[in-house]
């Protein structure tokens, strides 16, 4: 029984409602992480304040760890998966389909995208998680002052570029991932798998803008 | 002249079969695991046999030309299947189908099996439906039915357009079971080229594995022969491309008699054909004369494009005709009056050998979306082939070869004249006489092999007494010998002409004298001109390559081989028949109205014709057909 | 009108294979694809070579046997068509038109444009059936079916088996053609007793054969010569899913 579980663990439709379900939660969490992010419009305290609050809350480990998790397993999957595909087809076409009869270049670029992204998401864990730590006191509380950072940081155009650049890969990523999760879990129908791709788009451009609003202002009015 | 003794039961007509039944022998379970069988050709009947036999506990072998059993030919029925179930309460019964069919086969079929076959109808339906089958259904959610030509009852079930390919998936998905629990192997892209014949039974077969080139052997304790029809001998036809005869005619060589040769069926509703290099030709089905109306320009000449003809100059030929069937006239029928108008030069289209078929009084009616619900995949064949959009202009359409009501003489038990060799489906003679009804050929196939082969072979085992054999036999190596030798000499001819250019001329040969209308003196002339087309084919036949990989041209070849020597039999049993019967039409033979003219005094009689050696003609041995309950008439369809 | 014909040519499974160009000249807008070949197979054959081989049969687009990716698209450019039911009018004059194997691991070839389907054969196997034995059958109008579920099944069932789904995907997944199956049987009631095993076992072979998983790209869909469409995986995938959570053993 174990092993028929196992065999069946394995199979390529769980391995894919697996990487839906982990990026349908790392699209929550990239929802919540870009809406954050917006208060540096606000100013320096306020998104100070929300980042010492959130990380000194007592689930903070917990959902970190799970974040962690999530990056992990879709990370891992992903690259399983895409490694199988590969072996699928050991010769490619000399021509490409077209028109019609074409796939979507976010569709087909999904394990390219998400591999710049997770180099992307360590360098971004260097630059700012890790970085350099800098305190402030708000209202008689000390805490780190992140948003030093993120000035500094984005006063390079090369980090604001690459900045750019990976968040609007990221856009195109959720692109279809967002919509494509749906179906993995075996949500497709015609009334609403329509309703879905549109959200989908609305989703990703929002997450992508907002992320790119920030190094943008920085860099455009912080100078 | 031997008699053939059909074996048909005794008692009531509607009792044959169940007294058949009882007096069946019967292998118990535990023995049927000992017994052998040999399925060849993995359509409808085939598929449904080899799963019904599997299930029964028989070891099976299934050779299939093709890569996969889902393939065969039956897959491109369109229309549906006839059944008396008489869902609709328009008058149906067991005794209606039967009598209509017998009528539809102009007189020529065997009473008994024609009953058996509707008795069998419903069970068919109800096996397919269990299987999965999506038939079409009203919204109730109970079965819809469609009429069919022949017919006044509405007794037609099907799966849109496409009831041969859902039939068909049904038996396949029946069979691949049957294969997963081991009781059938399959054996794909294996061409059987020979009967083993030993102590004067089918013990096994020769085949090509078609990849490898081998010749390989297979024995067994019973050959069920499943593989269809013979209309590629006009090489244009509604067949598939790999349909042939080769595996039946091989066994008319090895002893079975061959049954109603010159029954061909023209369908009439086919895509005229369009220019030199066509390979084929398309069927549209019979169910579109349900709501599509037939017709031709009054005046010859008439360029006119369709639409801007007027109705008084627009004659719809088989209303006028027929006023009681109209447009759902028999297959036979309907292709003839299309010719004749043609020959009278009211025919359509660039090549003037075309009819029209108009839908634009059902669109008016019932709008062009219930039409293309009905019929949508249809009419988008339809576009795609002709490049013109049916829902604007009608279609143009013309008679095709299309079914072989022919083929290997089997008794009631569908056992040939070699014992342990049954003959099912297309590939026997025996329910259709000289035309078969639309719809009507699925519903023999799934009979033959669902329920009638699984009570015939076992009867056949449980009564005979077999020696052990294997396939190191000296039969079996003869025949391997054989069919190798007879390869290899094609690949050494180098001649100069391909297998589609001496397939061609045949082809001509066989449409323009033995087609839809045939005289003495054609046929006579076809006679003449097939030998010399045999000596082209020996002498200056080009096969590339050699029989040790996959070879397409040398299958095409050997298939061509066999199409020579069966078209010649076609012709001699043409001549041989002096009257007009179904789709059999002698031009000496006619009515004042051109109608088919029987004489029932002298060709009431299958015609079976016996091997007696390369070279020499065939014998006729003859089957007096007995008609005790339904009275022969001229067939009327007005 | 003329064409250039660059064809896959490769003797078997271990040969290597290369393109082999080949000039057309007068090839008659009105003919198929399948016709075309033809015509160039006879000239093939007079010159004394050996002849493209390519699976066909039936030639009206029911069989599932064609087997070609003309130009980077299974089936060829046009939507809903099969290689045989495309004519020479898609084309234009002086083209040039690359004519390639369906490729996948799962589908080796045995010879030029021919390639081995039975992994679908196999998949059937494992469970693509409803376990009827003939003669076991009641009445067929004993249980209604609704008519949309009816027509549901029938969408599905249409699929003929051709590949072309997994010629057209990027990973070569079958995903398209199982769900097809599965969707066809689990739709009704007929099915429905065993849709849990069916799906479990017709996945399992499906990932054995080695066809690589659904991306949702939907090149199958629009590959598809019957319009299977992507609806049908969320079904399996979530049949599987139901299967998989609620199967005892």
């Amino acid at each position: 029984m174990a092993t028929a579980t196992l065999t069946l663990l394995r199979s390529s439709v769980v391995k894919k409602a697996i990487m839906g379900l982990t990026g349908l939660g790392l699209s929550g969490f990239v929802l919540a992480h870009m809406t954050g992010n917006l208060l540096i419009f606000k100013g320096a305290q306020a998104y100070n304040t929300y980042g010492h609050q959130l990380t000194h809350n007592p689930a903070y480990p917990l959902i970190a760890i799970g974040l962690l998790a999530l990056m992990g397993i879709h990370f891992v999957c992903g690259i399983t998966l895409t490694w199988e595909n590969k072996r699928a087809r050991t010769q490619g076409y000399a021509v490409d389909a077209a028109d019609q009869k074409a796939a979507s270049l976010a569709s087909r670029t999904m394990a390219g995208t998400g591999s710049i992204l997770a180099v992307f998401i360590v360098l971004h864990l260097i630059t700012f998680k890790y970085g350099t730590l800098y305190t402030i006191t708000h209202d008689g509380v000390e805490m780190r002052d992140l948003h030093r950072l993120v000035i500094e940081v984005f006063q390079s155009p090369v980090y604001v570029a690459w900045y750019c650049f990976s968040l609007a890969l990221l856009g195109f990523h959720l692109k279809h991932g967002f919509a494509a999760a749906f179906q993995s879990i075996g949500f497709g129908h015609p009334k609403w798998s329509a309703h879905i791709k549109c959200l989908a788009v609305v989703y990703a451009l929002i997450v992508a803008l907002g992320f790119i609003s920030q190094p943008l202002y920085v860099y455009l009015v912080h100078r | 002249m031997t008699k053939l003794d059909a074996k048909i039961p005794s008692g009531e007509l509607s009792q044959k079969w169940s007294n058949r039944k009882f007096e069946n022998k019967l292998v118990n379970p535990a023995n049927r695991r000992k017994h052998k069988i040999i399925v060849v050709g993995t359509g409808l009947a085939g598929a449904s046999a080899a799963a019904s036999l599997g299930e029964m506990g028989y070891h099976v072998d299934a050779l299939t030309i093709h890569d996969s059993a889902r393939r065969a030919h039956s897959i491109a029925a369109q229309g549906g299947i006839n059944a008396a179930k008489n869902y609709k309460n328009d008058g149906d019964s067991v005794y209606r189908l039967f009598y209509d069919t017998v009528k539809g086969g102009d007189y020529r079929s065997r009473e008994a099996n024609v009953h058996r076959l509707a008795e069998l109808s419903g069970n068919i339906i109800d096996q397919c439906v269990a299987q999965g089958v999506p038939f079409a259904r009203d919204y109730g959610g109970l079965l819809d039915n469609r009429s069919f030509g022949g017919a006044q009852v509405s007794r037609t079930f099907y799966a849109r357009g496409q009831t041969g390919q859902q039939l068909l998936l049904g038996a396949y998905a029946a069979l691949m079971r049957q294969v997963e629990n081991k009781n059938v192997r399959m054996l794909p892209r294996r061409e059987m080229l020979d009967l083993v014949v030993i102590d004067g039974k089918a013990r096994g077969v020769v085949a090509r594995n078609l990849l490898t080139g081998e010749i390989e052997s297979y024995e067994a304790d019973a050959v069920l022969l499943c593989t269809g029809g013979y209309g590629n001998v006009f090489y244009l036809s509604t067949n598939a491309k790999n349909s042939n005869a080769t595996a039946a005619w091989r066994c008319h060589k090895r002893g079975a008699y061959f049954a109603n040769p010159c029954y061909t069926q023209i369908h009439p509703t086919c895509i005229p054909v369009s220019g030199d290099h066509q390979s084929k030709l398309t069927l549209m089905s019979e169910s579109l004369r349900n709501d599509g109306r037939v017709w031709v320009p009054k005046q010859k000449g008439d360029k006119r494009p369709a639409n801007e003809i007027p109705e008084q100059d627009r004659d719809y030929y088989l209303e006028r005709i027929y006023p009681s069937f109209g447009n759902l006239v028999p297959r036979d029928v309907a292709s003839r009056n299309a010719k004749k108008v043609c020959d009278e030069g009211l025919g359509v289209g660039e090549s003037g050998l075309a009819v029209y078929l108009d839908f634009s009084d059902a669109i008016k009616r019932d709008g062009e979306d219930t039409i293309r619900a009905k019929y949508g995949n249809l009419f988008q064949m339809y576009e795609k082939i002709t490049a013109e959009n049916p829902y604007k202009l009608p279609m143009r359409i013309f008679p095709a070869v299309h079914y072989t009501m022919g083929g290997l003489w089997v008794d009631y038990n569908l056992m040939s004249t070699i014992p342990g060799l049954f003959v099912l489906g297309e590939a026997n003679f025996s329910d259709h006489g000289a035309n078969r009804l639309g719809a009507s050929a699925l519903m023999q196939g799934l009979a033959d092999g669902y329920f009638v082969a699984p009570y015939s072979v076992g009867n056949y085992i449980g009564a005979t007494k077999m020696e052990k054999v294997d396939t190191n036999h000296e039969a079996f190596k003869t025949a391997a010998a054989e069919s190798i030798g007879l390869n290899d000499k094609m690949i050494a001819a180098k001649g100069s002409q391909t297998v589609d250019q001496i397939h061609r001329k045949l082809g001509k040969i066989m449409w323009d004298k033995c087609g839809m209308a045939r005289n003495k003196e054609g046929l006579e002339e076809a006679l003449r001109e097939i030998p010399k087309l045999k000596e082209e084919f020996k002498n200056d036949l080009a096969v590339p390559g050699d029989g040790s990989d996959i070879n397409q041209e040398l299958e095409k070849a050997w298939r061509l081989g066999d199409f020579l020597e069966l078209g010649e039999l076609m012709c001699r049993d043409a001549l041989n028949r002096e009257e007009s019967c179904g789709g059999h039409f002698r031009e000496e033979h006619q009515t004042p109205e051109n109608e088919a003219l029987r004489d029932d005094e002298n060709y009431c009689y299958v015609a079976a014709w016996e091997h007696k050696g390369e070279g020499q003609a065939q014998e006729l041995h003859k089957e007096e057909l007995k008609f005790e309950n339904v009275k022969l008439t001229q067939r009327s369809y007005k | 009108m003329n064409l250039t014909l660059k064809v896959w040519r490769q003797k078997s499974d271990k040969d290597k294979g290369r393109f082999v160009e080949y000039k057309l000249n007068d090839v008659s807008p009105d003919v198929s694809f399948l016709e075309m070949l033809d015509v160039l197979n006879q000239d093939i054959i007079h010159q004394g070579h050996d002849p493209i081989a390519f699976d066909h049969d039936c030639r009206e687009g029911i069989c599932g046997s064609c087997s070609m990716v003309i130009n980077g698209s299974a089936h060829g450019p046009d939507k809903a068509t099969t290689t045989c039911q495309l004519h020479m009018r898609r084309f234009k004059d002086g083209e040039v038109i690359h004519v390639e194997p369906f490729r996948a691991k799962a589908f080796p070839i045995h010879k030029d444009l021919m390639v081995d389907r039975s992994a679908f054969d196999r998949i059937q196997q494992a469970g693509g059936y409803v376990s009827v034995n003939t003669g076991n059958a009641p009445d067929a109008n004993a249980i209604p079916v609704s008519k949309e579920y009816s027509d549901m099944a029938f969408d599905a069932a249409a699929c003929i088996g051709c590949g072309a789904c997994v010629a057209s995907c990027k990973n070569a997944s079958a995903m398209l053609f199982v769900s097809a199956k599965v969707s066809h049987l689990s739709l009704l009631p007929q099915g429905a007793p065993e849709k849990h095993e069916r799906v479990l076992k017709m996945v399992a072979q499906m990932d054995k054969e080695g066809f690589g998983n659904c991306t949702v790209t939907g090149a199958c869909e629009a590959a598809c010569p019957k319009e299977i469409t992507l609806e049908n995986i969320a079904r399996m995938n979530r049949e599987f899913l139901g299967g998989f959570a609620v199967k005892r053993k």
